[in-house]
């Protein structure tokens, strides 16, 4: 079903680039996984296990989130944050007197860190040690919750968690709610921190790529040896509004959001991606349909394969079924640069829309013959015409969105 | 304005045509509303976990005797609570299944998942090691799990979201999927919640001093706080042409729903319920309905101090000079607070009341609070047999309020 | 714990320590500044947070009562109550 009438203004970025687009469209365009060697000094990582993962330096937020109000925040609340305020810069609204804001954010795991720390406590030290602190900010909806506070934002306060189909979803459900009037602006995005002891349990569940015989440890999208994804962190922030009331303001617009939608694949396990290609297939072209009925050309495919095994086969399976001809547009995989959690996926697909260049993914080999799709790349320059984001989630969700240059 | 203004005409009415439910009173529906009609609280002493050092001593916690099936490896109590309610709904509005169904989602709410079995996961983990605990329990934690297990029993092939919104996930899980059905994205919702008991949300309400030793006694001028709960409340939704043409009777319309924030505090609510009253007459508007004609009000009422007076000032805005004569329940005075479930369960039990012509009970404990002049349905139930409208409240952690309305018929 | 602290040099290590308020020194803590509201400016969520540590630093258990009282106004106040809760005998672990 389409969602016509919204458009991006804003985008903020928090990851393993540092803050800011520019790292991001430099990382994109130098196709290198973006990972750096994870603590292991706890002890929980196997040995022979992965150690890399896509984290984000140490930075300096001062300007977006003053320290008075950083105190208390745990990490993805500060960078939900810094990224909002750096879209809502970015979009030209840096005062939101006067207008109904909502905020849709979506995150995988929460703030894991002080839940680990609040778990520990409770098991550990006994539970009148637990501090307040972390478990205010230990719900999912925290992050959500401080940039409402912080811009006095108050519509709908949505926190959707789908895994890596929550940041696609919530996009939708942004625009839903400039489109269907319930809110002037959204805030939209997803956040993730990616902590030593979730490392080693993704790596423990075999989820994550690793080192193996001479091959270096990195993300290889869509080819024949994957062997799991390069976990991530950040945060992602974007403006969304009716396209009449940016045009109202002369606002620019990074993109259009011409159509979305979402399904589910009932063969999923809980943990897992599922083999219905078909079902997913026949839902993504149905969106193509609806949107572009006149049958328009998809000029690139920002598609969420990540290096992640079953998830990459359903992911190719699933674009095959919807391009039955085999004339499958170019087909970017940027989680093999930025990872997977934290929204840079959902960012990439923006910056792809904008006419952001995506070299070719460093890391890839040998194709999969199963797959038969080769990461392309994109020569950028001028904004293409439509993008299809693609985003399937381990447990069965799906998301799709359609943007347009605008 | 009255309702006959709204624009919605009958046949585009949204209906609930199933509902499930498990609770500290029982595996079903039928249990919930009896334990419900009771009046006596089910929130007592608990071993979900060993709860001797924590500060708290009681919850309401479900009976896992009863249960219909044995749970898989990889199931958390949170998915066990949500497959039953799911079965129950989804048979109870005689939905085909075992077919594939494109056109039905589920929009779901949980605040922690299989937080419960992680922490069984982590005992092991911390006093044995990484490699004695089994990576199984943790399989099921995510926030999404009972939500895509609902979603994977019953077929779906529509959209599926999770929504965790701390204590509104429920209520807001309801509210999409009535939006989602109104813009056509699908013919069929399952919306609802699910939350076990845990330790991280027992300790952590106790860390606020949000916890009342005893079962908590909402509005009443002695409340202490609140007490958690663990459960499940499912509803199926559909347009009301879809109930008539499949032969399945529409149990009551979904009218309305809204969602705000109050921006105001992580922790305690706006004083004077502002984001809450906007909840709830945006809900009102959206349902075409004038606060006039709501005939009873189920509360989010905690038994938190702050709670309680900010949630009866929200009311006096919408409601003025009518607030202290609507009757007024709160079924986590009886069920608990079942935190990302809350919304969800209590719209069962909302609906439950408009049929049953009968707005349930609270204990009759405590002392009226002056200060909040809430006509209190205490002891036993109020008759209220030409009951037509209702509204359920979810005021959540974070500021995040939502609001659902139920009426009993397309049209008075 | 550093020997020879007072009991109020004690608690505005905890101020700062717990409460995150980083670029504050304690010594920059005047002992009669009001700590919610004006002054410190610390909110309902601080002083639970405060109630925790104070309760693991000096060996208490403090009522949900108590919090939030004039014992609570100021690290001077704070200073003079726990003195008082720990100079009674059987105080540090009786009650809940």
């Amino acid at each position: 079903m389409s969602a016509g009438g919204a458009v991006v203004t804003g985008l903020g970025v928090i990851g393993p680039w540092g803050a800011g687009c520019p790292g991001l469209i430099e990382a994109l365009r130098a196709g290198a996984p973006l990972s750096s060697e994870v603590d292991r000094t706890a002890g929980y990582h196997a040995a022979g296990g992965a150690r890399r993962a896509a984290l984000v330096p140490s930075l300096d937020l001062a300007r977006f989130v003053p320290p008075a109000q950083a105190r208390r925040l745990a990490l993805p609340s500060r960078w939900s944050l810094a990224a909002a305020r750096m879209a809502l810069e970015d979009a030209g609204l840096p005062a939101l007197e006067g207008r109904r804001v909502s905020v849709v954010l979506a995150t995988v795991f929460g703030s894991v860190l002080f839940t680990e720390k609040l778990v520990r406590q409770i098991l550990d030290e006994g539970p009148e040690a637990a501090q307040p602190f972390y478990f205010s900010e230990c719900v999912a909806n925290a992050p959500t919750a401080q940039v409402a506070l912080a811009l006095g934002a108050r519509g709908a306060n949505v926190t959707v968690t789908q895994r890596e189909a929550g940041a696609l979803s919530a996009l939708a459900i942004a625009a839903q709610e400039v489109t269907e009037g319930r809110a002037d602006v959204a805030i939209t995005g997803a956040t993730d921190e990616m902590t030593p002891l979730l490392h080693s349990l993704l790596d423990r569940y075999r989820a994550i790529a690793k080192p193996a015989g001479g091959r270096s440890e990195a993300p290889r999208p869509l080819a024949a040896g994957r062997d799991g994804f390069l976990a991530g962190e950040g945060a992602v922030a974007l403006v969304v509004e009716r396209d009449v009331d940016a045009a109202a303001r002369s606002a620019r617009p990074l993109a259009r959001i011409a159509g979305s939608a979402r399904a589910f694949d009932p063969t999923a396990t809980e943990s897992d991606w599922g083999v219905g290609h078909e079902r997913l297939g026949r839902a993504l072209s149905a969106l193509l349909a609806t949107t572009f009925p006149d049958g328009a050309r998809i000029d690139a495919i920002v598609s969420g394969a990540s290096g992640a095994i079953r998830g990459d086969a359903l992911e190719g399976r699933v674009l095959r079924h919807a391009w039955p001809a085999g004339d499958l547009p170019p087909v970017v995989a940027p989680k093999g640069v930025v990872g997977e959690y934290g929204g840079g996926h959902l960012a990439a697909a923006i910056l792809a829309a904008a006419g952001a260049e995506f070299g070719a993914l460093a890391a890839f080999d040998a194709p999969d013959p199963e797959i038969g799709i080769v990461p392309g790349r994109l020569a950028g320059g001028s904004p293409p015409a439509r993008i299809l984001a693609s985003a399937l989630a381990s447990g069965g969700a799906a998301a799709w969105i359609l943007l347009e240059r605008p | 304005m009255s309702g006959a203004e709204a624009a919605h005409s009958p046949s585009d009415s949204i209906v609930v045509t199933g509902l499930g439910a498990v609770t500290a009173f029982g595996w079903g529906v039928s249990a919930l509303w009896e334990g419900v009609r009771s009046g006596r609280t089910a929130i007592g002493p608990f071993d979900r976990f060993d709860a001797t050092r924590h500060r708290t001593h009681v919850a309401a916690q479900v009976d896992l005797e009863p249960a219909p099936e044995r749970p898989g490896p990889r199931t958390s109590l949170a998915d066990r609570f949500a497959i039953a309610a799911a079965r129950e709904a989804a048979g109870s509005a005689r939905l085909p299944l075992g077919e594939p169904r494109e056109r039905l989602g589920v929009w779901f709410g949980s605040s922690t998942g299989g937080m419960l079995e992680s922490e069984r996961y982590f005992e092991v983990f911390l006093r044995r090691g990484a490699l004695r605990a089994r990576p199984g329990l943790l399989a099921a934690q995510q926030f999404n799990g009972p939500g895509d297990a609902v979603a994977r029993d019953l077929g779906a092939g529509g959209p599926v979201v999770t929504i965790s919104s701390a204590c509104s996930s429920g209520a807001m899980a309801v509210g999409a999927a009535l939006r989602a059905l109104r813009r056509g994205e699908v013919d069929t919702a399952v919306a609802g919640g699910s939350d076990s008991l845990c330790q991280l949300t027992y300790a952590g309400f106790n860390a606020l001093r949000s916890v009342d030793e005893q079962p908590s006694r909402p509005f009443r001028k002695d409340r202490q706080g609140l007490s958690l709960g663990e459960g499940a409340g499912i509803l199926v939704l559909e347009r009301a042409e879809s109930a008539r043409r499949r032969g399945v009777p529409a149990l009551c319309v979904l009218a309305g729903e809204a969602a705000t924030c109050d921006a105001h505090h992580m922790t305690a609510p706006h004083p004077e319920g502002r984001g809450a009253g906007e909840a709830i007459s945006l809900a009102l508007a959206d349902a075409g309905a004038d606060p006039v004609e709501v005939d009873f009000i189920n509360a989010h009422g905690t038994g938190t101090p702050l709670n309680d007076a900010a949630e009866a000032m929200a009311l006096n805005r919408v409601f003025g000079d009518r607030t202290s004569g609507i009757p007024l329940t709160s079924t986590k005075a009886l069920i608990g607070h079942l935190l990302g479930s809350a919304g969800a369960v209590e719209a069962v039990v909302t609906i439950l009341c408009l049929l049953r012509g009968e707005v349930h009970p609270m204990p009759d404990v405590g002392e009226r609070d002056p200060e909040i002049p809430l006509d209190l349905v205490l002891g036993s139930p109020r008759r209220l047999g030409n009951a037509r409208c209702a509204i359920s409240i979810s005021l959540a952690f974070g500021g995040t309020n939502a609001a659902l309305v139920f009426r009993r018929e397309p049209f008075a | 714990m550093v020997t020879g602290e007072t009991t109020a040099q004690r608690i505005k290590r905890l101020l700062v320590d717990k409460l995150h308020l980083d670029g504050l020194a304690p010594e920059g803590i005047d002992d009669r500044m009001p700590l919610f509201g004006e002054g410190l400016g610390l909110d309902s969520v601080d002083a639970l947070e405060l109630v925790v540590a104070l309760e693991k630093e000096f060996n208490l258990r403090i009522q949900s009562h108590e919090v939030g009282r004039e014992a609570f106004a100021s690290v001077e106040s704070l200073a003079a109550y726990v003195d008082g809760r720990v100079a009674s005998v059987g105080d540090s672990h009786v009650g809940g």
